[in-house]
């Protein structure tokens, strides 16, 4: 039954954008853009719950290696024009190297002052990106960013960036499902959840929360790759920090740790602006007040009050 | 020679400012162990709120001054009364997140309030220039000098010696055993945050006719004042508001002798460094304001 569900529901996930076509087709194109944001949106959000749900370290400088990525793989694609296969790889491994440069310092604060430390480094990343306009192009942003192609194979039409969005955010997930379920997951948990006890027991709690840090860094280095290859252009606007509350909305909203909440989080978060079509700034405000009483009311999520509600019943 | 004492003389002015906000910060940290990420945004709404004050109503400059730092006061108090004290009891996620999506609140409220056009609030002495032997600077940094050593020095005899005072470091030291003794807590908290928020806006009164006031001032703001609070070790005023200081310096000489676009990365890089070498910062030791 479950097996069948599943099936059904890849089966329509792959297909969507026959299926757009067939309900829809005026605003076929439209509905598949919406509907690549979201899938970029919730591999971005699932790489960021590795490192804030699972090892319980609330970093905010997930958009700088967002924004590492994106600008290794922009600037290797416009000016050294390496093929994209390479340069996502170099992006990949740009954003996990600089997580685990910055990771050494910023372990060393605990709590709040990790969340300050993380946030300084994105704000220093987004003034670098601004400001060294020689290698940057700061706020010209760069522009004509190759699509993804290996050798003569190119990704190019809305639908084939939808299945690459679509495979990237599967990929994504179960990583993440891997990565949190088995012995290491375990691990993970212990770190979180205490971490002396976790310690005492020979985890040691600074390789796993680096381990996550550097991995959920990595991920988001590569999906920034996606997005720029997608959009075609890279500003420093890109990196601020109300992507971070984007990000915490979403993972906030859909339930820390659980990989169906994040994914609901995000699709939901993704979609709902372009449906209700509200200017950014009163988006904003609408998200802070929804996370300050989301955060009070239910610290676990609308994924976590149904959770309780169908083991209740 | 004198660009380096100008140079100074402005880091002091940063510092001053730097430091009125990260003594709030550092004040409600070591009071109920709470930081507060919508603390810039008390700056922010203090420079609105003298700008309305100065600029819309003609007020003069001390009675606009007041007035602003007494509207953010009562604005800190019901900050605590609404926002704080539901989150009090709850773990730091949640605390952070809470005071994160309150800055994120605010900041786009004003811009839909007051628009992001910067609002600029000149005053007769942010104008006129004191020249001695070479070195130029307004009379307004003076006045920001001045005064923040008169608030530094109010604020130490307040924690030192008042009742009030004297309750705040009691719960810095232990919040239980106040409760029992009879120490009204919530009180207290509320005291943290009313002061808190003054200091923030007093900043920004003082501040503001050198530097202009808009919407998103807080954020970095916020995140400064906090390198500085880690830099001085944590939840320590005087710790703070030396931190304070040094970055001011370090970034206002930095920005005239490495690169003007880099400056509001100093903070950071000196906390980093601090860091490495002194996990518990410069003047780490146990918390307790």
């Amino acid at each position: 039954m479950r097996a069948a569900r599943v099936t059904v529901a890849a089966a329509v996930l792959v297909a969507a954008p026959w299926i757009v076509a067939a309900i829809a087709p005026g605003v076929q194109r439209y509905v598949l853009h919406v509907l690549i944001f979201t899938s970029l949106y919730a591999a971005l959000a699932l790489s960021y719950d590795l490192v804030i749900g699972h090892v319980g370290n609330l970093s905010l400088a997930h958009p700088a290696f967002f924004g590492i990525g994106a600008y290794a793989a922009a600037l290797l694609g416009t000016e050294a024009r390496w093929p994209f296969p390479v340069s996502l790889l170099a992006a990949v491994a740009a954003a996990g190297l600089v997580a685990l440069a910055i990771g050494v310092p910023m372990f060393r604060l605990t709590e709040h002052s990790f969340a300050m430390g993380t946030l300084g480094f994105a704000v220093v990343v987004q003034v670098i990106a601004t400001n060294w306009v020689d290698f940057t192009r700061g706020p010209l942003c760069v522009t004509g960013i190759p699509k993804p192609a290996l050798g003569s194979w190119r990704i190019a039409t809305l639908p084939a960036f939808y299945w690459l969005g679509l495979a990237a955010v599967t990929l994504v997930g179960l990583f993440y499902h891997g990565l949190t379920t088995f012995r290491l997951g375990r691990a993970f948990h212990a770190v979180r959840d205490n971490e002396t006890l976790a310690a005492a027991a020979a985890i040691d709690p600074l390789k796993y929360r680096m381990l996550a840090f550097v991995i959920g860094g990595a991920l988001a280095g590569g999906i920034g790759t996606l997005y720029v290859s997608y959009v075609g252009v890279l500003c420093p606007g890109e990196l601020a920090v109300s992507l971070t509350v984007n990000l915490l909305v979403m993972v906030f909203l859909g339930g820390v740790g659980s990989l169906r909440g994040v994914l609901v989080g995000a699709a939901a978060f993704t979609a709902l602006p372009e449906i209700l079509r509200m200017a950014p700034t009163w988006r904003m405000v609408i998200y802070g007040l929804l996370l300050l009483v989301v955060v009070i009311r239910w610290p676990d999520g609308v994924g976590g009050v149904l959770r309780r509600r169908a083991s209740a019943s | 020679m004198e660009d380096l004492l100008e140079l100074a003389i402005h880091g002091l002015t940063l510092g001053a400012l730097y430091a009125m906000v990260a003594a709030g910060l550092a004040l409600m940290f070591g009071v109920v162990r709470l930081i507060n990420f919508a603390h810039g945004e008390f700056y922010m709404l203090g420079g609105y709120a003298f700008w309305y004050a100065y600029r819309e109503l003609g007020l003069p400059y001390p009675v606009a001054g007041l007035a602003a730092t007494g509207i953010l006061s009562a604005f800190g108090w019901a900050y605590e009364h609404t926002v704080i004290r539901t989150i009090l009891a709850r773990t730091w996620h949640v605390q952070l997140i809470a005071t994160l999506a309150t800055s994120i609140t605010l900041t786009n409220l004003a811009i839909l309030v007051f628009g992001t056009q910067p609002k600029e609030v000149p005053t007769a002495l942010s104008s006129t220039i004191l020249e001695v032997g070479g070195v130029r600077l307004a009379w307004q940094r003076l006045v920001v000098l001045g005064a923040a050593i008169l608030i530094f020095a109010g604020l130490e005899w307040f924690v030192a010696r008042s009742k009030m005072g004297k309750a705040m470091r009691a719960m810095s030291q232990n919040r239980e055993a106040c409760a029992v003794v009879g120490v009204d807590v919530q009180q207290v908290a509320l005291a943290t945050f009313a002061i808190s928020a003054a200091l923030a806006a007093a900043a920004a009164v003082l501040v503001s006719p050198l530097f202009n006031i808009f919407p998103d001032v807080g954020a970095l703001l916020t995140l400064k004042a906090f390198a500085a609070v880690i830099t001085g070790g944590f939840g320590y005023v005087r710790g703070a508001i030396a931190a304070s200081f040094l970055i001011g310096i370090t970034e206002s000489l930095a920005a005239g002798y490495l690169s003007y676009a880099f400056k509001d990365a100093i903070a950071f890089v000196v906390m980093v460094i601090v860091l490495l070498v002194r996990p518990q910062g410069l003047f780490g030791r146990r918390i307790g304001i």
